[in-house]
């Protein structure tokens, strides 16, 4: 018998490969979407499959929140040191005008600094995400017990041996529920990038908006929406892998 | 082994330790006392650079502290405090490990180290190695806490209330445990605590602390009847003479005392009683469950129906146990004797209110 953990990843492994054999075979999208909206001439995105629609919406997701994390977790982290504590109420200021601030308007702005296409995409998706990552790494860093840092000390740790085998690991499942957050978020908003061309399922959403074409817009909306559930419930298993008392072990 | 000289530590205006000097020699306790606030885990914290003084200077093995690397220092000083700090994403192995894992040992070595050391704890290492820290209960846990700062032999141990998390019967059984070790060990210990009983079970000597500065530094005998003044008279309150019994094992007090088993014949009782007013009654396993008196004792009789019952754990008393322990025991019970039986619960003799009467007059008089 397998361990229920194994089984998880499994499950987990087969549900995606479920979803690309589901992308890759347009003629279903075309049949399904053919039979809700009976009056289009035209249900399927002409431009691009949605294959090559779902890869570059993945490629500014996970570009995105890849800078999100290296940047975001050692802003936190930092932040937290003695070294950095000073810059606390800046980098939470920051972080936050980063998420309030509307990612299309950063778009707008970003646009005739880097031109159209990815790389403004990436930046907005980027502030938008961090607020979260550095939020959890903060709080979680601050939740370990003082009377464990002081242990960990008292046996002659140095700062770099406590931050990394005692302080990360204890705070690490709070940080990655903030990266799973951050990632969350920015598979929905990495539609804006194709008003800039960057492409990704948005690309169809815009289209069908413009034509008044809701198949399109259902074309886009629903991989998105599964692969957000997807890279949520992948996030979720590692961040549990990280449990280290009894009662969440068992959970 | 260690040597504070005048070490003050002030924050700010506040002055938190007052020109404090201690000498501590190699193997002996060493228990900081005194109310909250008086500066008792600041001066242990100095003397692992947890915390630097203000002024003044602290030897370990004739090194100024002040010049050895902190986190080099720290290893070298064992070091275990009242909430344990037990690391909760480790196994009960990997948190003893945690020492010599940082100075490079091998692997093998560290394996069978732990191992060594929650034999040394009294946990069952096939049992404990694996277990996490929140499958442990309070007292495990600080016995762990113990190992863990005893991982790589330091020679000197620092502990800030290491038995303070726990219920008063499972302290005092730690703390006897403790001693035990102590004697097989031999480390040179600074211990801090405000409670006074734990001293003076402990310690070789005890350091009172008021306010920062030092008030009476002796062995707990001499603090107890000959205290330096009316601050460290009402510290160790006016039981003194009943807390200096704590100091004294009722070892040298057992008597022999006649007993039998509970299927002896009454002639057999009898017999065994001789001149005494009572026998105490023993089960296969030499356990004492009870008593006969020699007044309820006729011919007619069994010993069934004479025998007045009672629990082990609550009628006797181990024989490491101190005097003090076998007076409450007496007091409670409202008995005059005792049994005495060995760790195996076993049956070895009694001890009497006499003897607890003849050993306070005794130490009385060694101390007047």
């Amino acid at each position: 018998m397998l361990s229920p953990k194994v089984r998880h990843w499994a499950l987990l492994a087969a549900f995606s490969a479920a979803f690309i054999v589901l992308l890759s075979n347009t003629g279903w999208w075309e049949t399904m979407l053919r039979f809700l909206f009976t009056q289009e001439t035209q249900v399927i995105y002409p431009s691009a499959n949605l294959l090559v629609l779902m890869g570059e919406h993945l490629r500014l997701v996970l570009v995105s929140s890849a800078f999100t994390i290296l940047i975001g977790v050692p802003l936190g982290t930092w932040v937290t040191r003695r070294s950095g504590q000073k810059f606390l109420p800046i980098v939470n200021g920051l972080t936050s005008i980063g998420q309030t601030f509307p990612p299309v308007a950063v778009l707008a702005l970003a646009v005739p600094l880097f031109g159209f296409g990815l790389v403004p995409t990436v930046i907005a998706l980027f502030l938008y995400g961090l607020l979260p990552v550095v939020r959890n790494t903060i709080a979680g860093l601050r939740a370990v017990p003082g009377d464990v840092l002081d242990a960990a000390y008292g046996l002659g740790m140095n700062r770099w041996q406590a931050l990394f085998r005692i302080e990360i690991p204890l705070a690490a499942r709070v940080i990655l529920a903030g990266v799973r957050i951050s990632v969350v978020i920015n598979v929905g908003t990495a539609m804006i990038g194709a008003v800039i061309g960057a492409g990704g399922l948005g690309a169809p959403i815009i289209a069908g908006l413009v034509q008044f074409n809701t198949a399109y817009v259902i074309e886009g909306a629903l991989p998105a929406a599964l692969l957000a559930v997807l890279l949520d419930q992948v996030l979720a298993s590692i961040e549990k892998s990280f449990a280290y008392s009894a009662s969440e072990r068992k959970s | 082994m260690i040597r504070l000289e005048h070490v003050t530590k002030k924050y700010g205006d506040v002055i938190a330790v007052n020109d404090f000097s201690l000498e501590v020699s190699r193997g002996e306790v060493c228990v900081l006392i005194g109310p909250s606030g008086c500066g008792k885990t600041t001066t242990l914290r100095m003397i692992n650079r947890l915390i630097e003084p203000t002024s003044g200077r602290i030897f370990v093995n004739g090194d100024d502290i002040s010049q050895i690397k902190p986190e080099r220092l720290r290893q070298s000083i064992g070091y275990a405090i009242q909430s344990v700090g037990l690391f909760p994403h480790m196994t009960v192995a990997a948190n003893i490990a945690v020492v010599p894992e940082l100075l490079g040992w091998r692997k093998e070595r560290i394996a069978r180290r732990t191992e060594e050391l929650l034999r040394l704890v009294g946990l069952n290492p096939k049992e404990y190695a694996g277990k996490y820290v929140s499958q442990l209960s309070g007292g495990e846990a600080q016995r762990i806490g113990v190992a863990r700062a005893l991982a790589a032999d330091p020679p000197l141990l620092l502990m800030d209330e290491p038995f303070g998390a726990v219920d008063p019967l499972t302290r005092q059984r730690l703390q006897t445990q403790f001693v035990r070790i102590q004697q097989e060990l031999k480390k040179t210990i600074i211990l801090v605590t405000h409670d006074l009983d734990e001293a003076i079970r402990m310690a070789d000597r005890i350091a009172i602390m008021q306010a920062g500065r030092l008030v009476q530094y002796d062995t707990p005998e001499v603090i107890l009847s000959k205290p330096a003044n009316k601050f460290v008279l009402d510290f160790v309150g006016t039981d003194r003479a009943l807390k200096r019994l704590s100091r004294i094992g009722i070892g040298k007090f057992v008597k022999p005392a006649p007993s039998v088993k509970a299927d002896a014949s009454i002639r057999e009782v009898m017999l065994a009683i001789g001149g005494c007013h009572s026998v105490w009654v023993l089960d296969e396993d030499d356990r004492p469950i009870g008593w006969i008196d020699a007044a309820s004792i006729h011919k007619e009789a069994t010993v069934g129906e004479l025998i007045v019952r009672g629990d082990t754990d609550e009628i006797s008393v181990v024989n490491y146990a101190t005097l003090r322990d076998a007076l409450s025991r007496m007091l409670g019970l409202g008995f005059k004797c005792i049994p005495v039986v060995d760790e195996r619960k076993r049956f070895i003799g009694e001890i009497t209110l006499g003897d607890v009467e003849a050993a306070t007059v005794e130490v009385e008089e060694n101390h007047a």
